[in-house]
C-alpha cells in the first residue's frame, strides 16, 4: 500500500471543484503539508466512549480525503491519538510536552471534562511520575493550541455523561477552559463533518460558527429553497423540514413501532423538529447509499443538540424547552 | 534489581487504563513478578439511567462504549424484554443478531490489526505510528510491508463492517434500532442485496487475510503460546439467540477440571476492597449491590470493581466463548486468544448468512406490548470482548435502579478481598521483558484480552434503601422483605 501527502494532494486536485477548493486553497494546502512543521493534530480522550474515534475511523467520502487511510496517512499530521498510535506510557507525555513547546497544533477533544474527585475520575496520562488528569491536560494543551475542536456532543456540550444527576460532574470543554471551541457535535461525531472542519483549519479558511459554536456550513440547512450564495435571509432548517417523510406529518403518523414504514415518527418521540443537522443519508457510507436513524424507522433523538439527552423519554412526543 | 514500570496510558485499547508491573530477574530471566491494573475513568452511567423512561436504556447505555455499542444495546433490549415480559418476533431477533454480528466483526478486525499487530510489527513510517516501541526483529522486511498493507486494508474492512451493520442499524456507532420488544428496521430486498455484498467481501477478508495473518504471527511468536495464561478459568454467558439454541452456549471451564460447567448467575459477586468504593458495599451480587465512590481510599487503586464467581477469578472473551462452545481445542495464552478470536470471526460469517436468510421476507421486527409500571429484568449477552450483563428495576414507570457488569470488569479487575490478583494481573506475571523502558511484551499480554475501559469504569448505583432480594439459580430475583 502506497500513500503519501503527495497522493492526498493529487486527490484534492482532482476533486477540488467538488469540495469547494479554489486554486489558491490548493496552493496553500500544498505549502502547508509540504512544510515539515505542518500543524500537528493532537487527539485526546476524556469522559468519552471512544465512539467518536470509531466514527472518525469510519470516514468515507467521494471528496478528498476519501478514506481514513487518506486522512491519517496523507492529510493530517496526527501525532497523538491513543486508539491508534503505536507508543504508550511515558512516550505519550513526551509527545505532548514536545507539542506544547512547538505550539500551534489543532487540539481535538473527545469526551467532556469530569471534575469530581479533583478530576481524578479521568486520568489521561502519567509523566515523570505524576498523574495528569484530563481536566489538567485540557487546560494546558488548549493554551498552546491554534484551535480547539470538540469531536462529538460530550466535549461540545457535556452529553450523556453529564445527564441526570451528573455523577462525575462533567462539563463541556468550553465551560472548563472558559473560551470558545469549535463544536462538531453528534453522538457520535459524523466523521465527514469532523474531517471537513480540520481541513478548513489547516487551510486557514475562516469557519463561521452558529450560536452553539458549530460550523454554520455543517449544521445549518438553508431555508426558503435558497441554495446558498448569500443575499437572502438565513433561516434555520431542521431535520424535520428536510425529512423525506415530512409530508406524512399531517396525516400519516406512526402510532407504534409495529407499523412505521414511510410514516412520520413524531408521536414516537422524534426530535427532528428541534434538531439542526444535515443528517439525511450521511452515516456509514457514501451519499445516496448511506443510512440514518429515520431511515430505519427510528425517531431522531437530537444527538447533535446542546440539551441532548435531556430528561424526557426518547419514546414520548418531545416538548421543546421543558 | 526489582523495578516498577508504569504504563499510563496503555494505548490501542478503548478507554483509560494504567498498568503497573514489577520486573525482576528470576532464574536468569528478566520478567514481570507482579502487576496492578488501574482503571482510570469513572462515569456513573447507572446513576444517569436513574429516573428515566426504562425504554431509553438501549440508547443511553449504548453510549457506555463506542466500540461495543450494540453489545449494550442488545443487553439493555434483552433486559427490557425480560422486565416487560415481551418476546420480539424472530425477524427482530435476527436483525439484532445481524447488527450485533457486524459489530463483532468490526471489533475483531480492529482488535487484531489496529490494536494488537503493532506489538509485533513496525507501523508505517509516520505519525501516529512513529515513534514506535522496539518490537524485535522476528519478521522480515517483505512480510512486514505486507502486514502493514493489511493493517491499512483492515481499517477499511472494519469500516465496511459498520456500513453493513448500519443497513439495519441506521448509524454506527450508536444505533437507535435496538428497542424493547424488538427492532425498528424493516428489511427490504435492496437491504438484503447490500448486506450480502458486504458480508461476502468481509468474509473473504476474514478467511483470506485475517486468519492467515494471525497464524503467521502465531508461528513467528510460538513463545506466546506459553505466555499470559493467568488462572485459566473461562466464562461465557452465551450469545446470538437463534432457533435451535444460541450460537454460543453459556458455561464455565475451570482450569484443571474436565468439561464445561453450568453457569449460575446468582453466584456472581463484586468485591471492592481494592477499588475506590466504600467497603460497606463489598461482596454483593450485582443486582443488589451498591456503589458508593470513595476517593482517595488507602487500599484502593482502581475505579474497577472485582467481580468473582463463587469467589473465583474468571476470564471472558472469544477464547472463553469458543472453548465453552467446544469450537476451540487449544489452551489459554496470548496467541490462543488471538487465534480463537479470528476463528470466531470466521464462524460468525456463516451464522450471519443464515440470519440474513431469515429476514428476507421483511415484515415488522417488533412486538407491541403494554408498559407495566413496575418490574425487574436481567439481560445476559456477550460483547466482542466477553460477558456482559444488565439489570433493571422499574418503579412508577421509571428506572429505580440500573446495573451493568462488563467483560473488562472481569478481565482487568483489581485484586479481590482475598488479595488474589485479577485475571489480567495474574496473566502478566511471568512475562519476560527485554527492555524495561519499552516493555512491549507487557502490551502483548494486555492487548490479548482486548480491554475496554470505557465499558468497565462506569459503575455506580444509588443506595438500595434496605431492599433485599433472593436470587434463584436462574438469576431471577425474588424480592424478600
Amino acid at each position: 500500500m502506497n500513500f503519501s501527502r503527495r497522493r492526498f494532494l493529487e486527490y484534492c486536485g482532482v476533486a477540488a471543484g467538488a469540495i469547494g477548493l479554489t486554486p489558491g486553497d490548493l496552493a496553500g494546502l500544498n505549502e502547508a503539508l509540504a512544510n515539515p512543521s505542518a500543524p500537528e493534530v493532537i487527539w485526546l480522550h476524556g469522559s468519552s466512549c471512544t465512539g467518536c474515534s470509531v466514527s472518525f475511523l469510519n470516514r468515507i467520502s467521494d471528496t478528498a480525503p476519501e478514506t481514513i487511510v487518506e486522512v491519517v496517512a496523507g492529510a493530517v499530521n496526527l501525532t497523538h491519538h491513543a486508539t491508534i498510535m503505536t507508543f504508550a506510557g511515558e512516550s505519550c507525555g513526551a509527545v505532548l510536552e514536545h507539542a506544547i513547546k512547538r505550539g500551534n497544533y489543532i487540539l481535538v477533544l473527545e469526551g467532556g471534562v469530569p471534575l469530581a474527585f479533583g478530576g481524578h475520575c479521568c486520568i489521561t496520562y502519567s509523566y515523570k511520575g505524576e498523574e495528569v488528569t484530563y481536566a489538567a491536560a485540557v487546560s494546558e494543551l488548549a493554551l498552546h493550541a491554534s484551535h480547539v475542536v470538540c469531536a462529538g456532543t460530550c466535549s461540545s456540550f457535556g452529553g450523556i455523561p453529564a445527564a441526570g444527576s451528573n455523577p462525575s460532574r462533567v462539563v463541556s470543554v468550553s465551560e472548563h477552559i472558559g473560551a470558545g471551541t469549535i463544536n462538531i457535535s453528534g453522538c457520535p461525531v459524523n466523521p465527514n463533518w469532523l474531517v471537513w472542519a480540520v481541513v478548513q483549519l489547516l487551510l486557514g479558511n475562516p469557519v463561521e460558527l452558529d450560536e452553539d459554536n458549530r460550523p454554520v456550513a455543517l449544521y445549518q440547512q438553508m431555508g426558503g429553497g435558497g441554495g446558498g450564495g448569500g443575499g437572502g435571509t438565513r433561516v434555520w432548517e431542521t431535520i424535520h423540514q428536510s425529512c423525506p417523510r415530512k409530508s406524512a406529518y399531517i396525516s400519516n403518523r406512526a402510532t407504534g413501532f409495529e407499523d412505521t414504514v414511510g410514516k412520520c415518527l413524531v408521536d414516537l418521540g422524534c426530535r427532528g423538529q428541534w434538531t439542526k443537522a444535515k443528517c439525511d443519508s450521511c452515516w456509514n457510507g457514501l451519499e445516496e447509499q448511506a443510512n440514518w436513524c429515520i431511515g430505519v424507522n427510528s425517531p431522531c433523538h437530537g444527538c447533535v443538540e446542546p440539551d441532548f439527552p435531556g430528561e424526557q423519554s426518547f419514546f414520548t412526543p418531545y416538548t421543546s424547552g421543558s | 534489581m526489582r523495578i516498577t514500570a508504569s504504563i499510563d496510558p496503555v494505548t490501542r485499547i478503548e478507554g483509560h487504563l494504567k498498568v503497573d508491573v514489577e520486573i525482576d530477574t528470576v532464574d536468569g530471566v528478566q520478567q514481570v513478578v507482579d502487576a496492578h491494573c488501574v482503571g482510570t475513568l469513572f462515569r456513573g452511567f447507572e446513576k444517569i439511567m436513574e429516573g428515566r423512561d426504562p425504554r431509553d436504556a438501549p440508547n443511553i447505555t449504548s453510549r457506555i462504549c463506542g466500540v461495543c455499542p450494540t453489545s449494550h444495546g442488545m443487553a439493555a433490549a434483552m433486559t427490557l424484554d425480560s422486565a416487560y415480559g415481551v418476546t420480539p418476533p424472530n425477524i427482530g431477533l435476527m436483525m439484532r443478531n445481524l447488527v450485533h454480528g457486524a459489530c463483532f466483526l468490526e471489533s475483531h478486525i480492529l482488535h487484531f490489526y489496529i490494536l494488537s499487530l503493532l506489538d509485533y510489527v513496525k507501523g508505517p513510517a509516520m505519525p501516529p505510528w512513529q515513534p514506535g516501541w522496539d518490537t524485535g526483529r522476528r519478521i522480515d522486511a517483505t512480510t512486514e510491508a505486507r502486514l502493514q498493507g493489511n493493517y491499512l486494508k483492515a481499517l477499511e474492512m472494519r469500516r465496511k463492517c459498520h456500513e453493513m451493520g448500519a443497513i439495519y442499524g441506521g448509524k454506527l456507532p450508536h444505533t437507535p434500532a435496538f428497542i424493547a420488544g424488538g427492532f425498528t428496521a424493516v428489511s427490504t430486498a435492496q437491504n438484503i442485496t447490500d448486506f450480502q455484498v458486504l458480508l461476502t467481501e468481509i468474509g473473504d477478508f476474514v478467511e483470506g487475510t485475517l486468519l492467515p495473518d494471525v497464524e503467521l504471527v502465531a508461528a513467528l511468536y510460538p513463545d506466546y503460546f506459553s505466555i499470559g495464561k493467568g488462572y485459566g478459568n473461562l466464562m461465557s454467558y452465551g450469545v446470538f439467540e437463534q432457533s435451535g439454541g444460541p450460537l454460543f452456549t453459556p458455561g464455565l471451564i475451570e482450569d484443571g477440571v474436565a468439561g464445561v460447567q453450568e453457569l449460575e448467575v446468582s453466584r456472581i459477586s463484586e468485591q471492592v476492597t481494592y477499588s475506590w468504593y466504600d467497603d460497606i458495599t463489598n461482596d454483593k451480587h450485582p443486582s443488589v449491590g451498591e456503589t458508593v465512590p470513595e476517593y482517595p481510599k488507602d487500599a484502593g487503586y482502581s475505579w474497577l470493581k472485582a467481580p468473582r464467581y463463587d469467589g473465583t477469578n474468571f476470564e471472558c472473551g472469544p477464547l472463553a466463548r469458543m472453548k465453552v462452545n467446544g469450537d476451540y481445542a487449544g489452551d489459554v495464552s496470548v496467541m490462543d486468544r488471538h487465534i480463537a478470536r479470528s476463528q470466531e470471526a470466521f464462524k460468525l460469517i456463516s451464522a450471519m448468512q443464515v440470519w440474513l436468510g431469515a429476514v428476507a421476507d421483511g415484515g415488522s421486527g417488533y412486538t407491541p406490548f403494554t408498559l407495566p409500571t413496575t418490574g425487574n429484568g436481567v439481560g445476559l449477552t456477550e460483547a466482542p470482548r466477553g460477558a456482559l450483563a444488565h439489570w433493571i428495576d422499574v418503579a412508577d414507570s421509571k428506572v429505580s435502579n440500573y446495573q451493568v457488569v462488563t467483560p473488562t470488569c472481569w478481565n482487568c479487575s483489581p485484586r479481590d478481598s482475598a488479595g488474589n490478583r485479577g485475571p489480567l494481573e495474574e496473566a502478566l506475571v511471568g512475562t519476560p521483558v527485554a527492555k524495561v523502558d519499552q516493555p512491549v511484551e507487557v502490551l502483548r499480554v494486555i492487548h490479548s484480552v482486548d480491554p475496554c475501559l470505557d465499558c468497565a469504569t462506569h459503575v455506580m448505583r444509588p443506595d438500595r434503601k434496605g431492599k433485599v432480594y433472593i436470587i434463584d439459580r436462574s438469576g431471577t430475583r425474588i424480592e424478600n422483605e
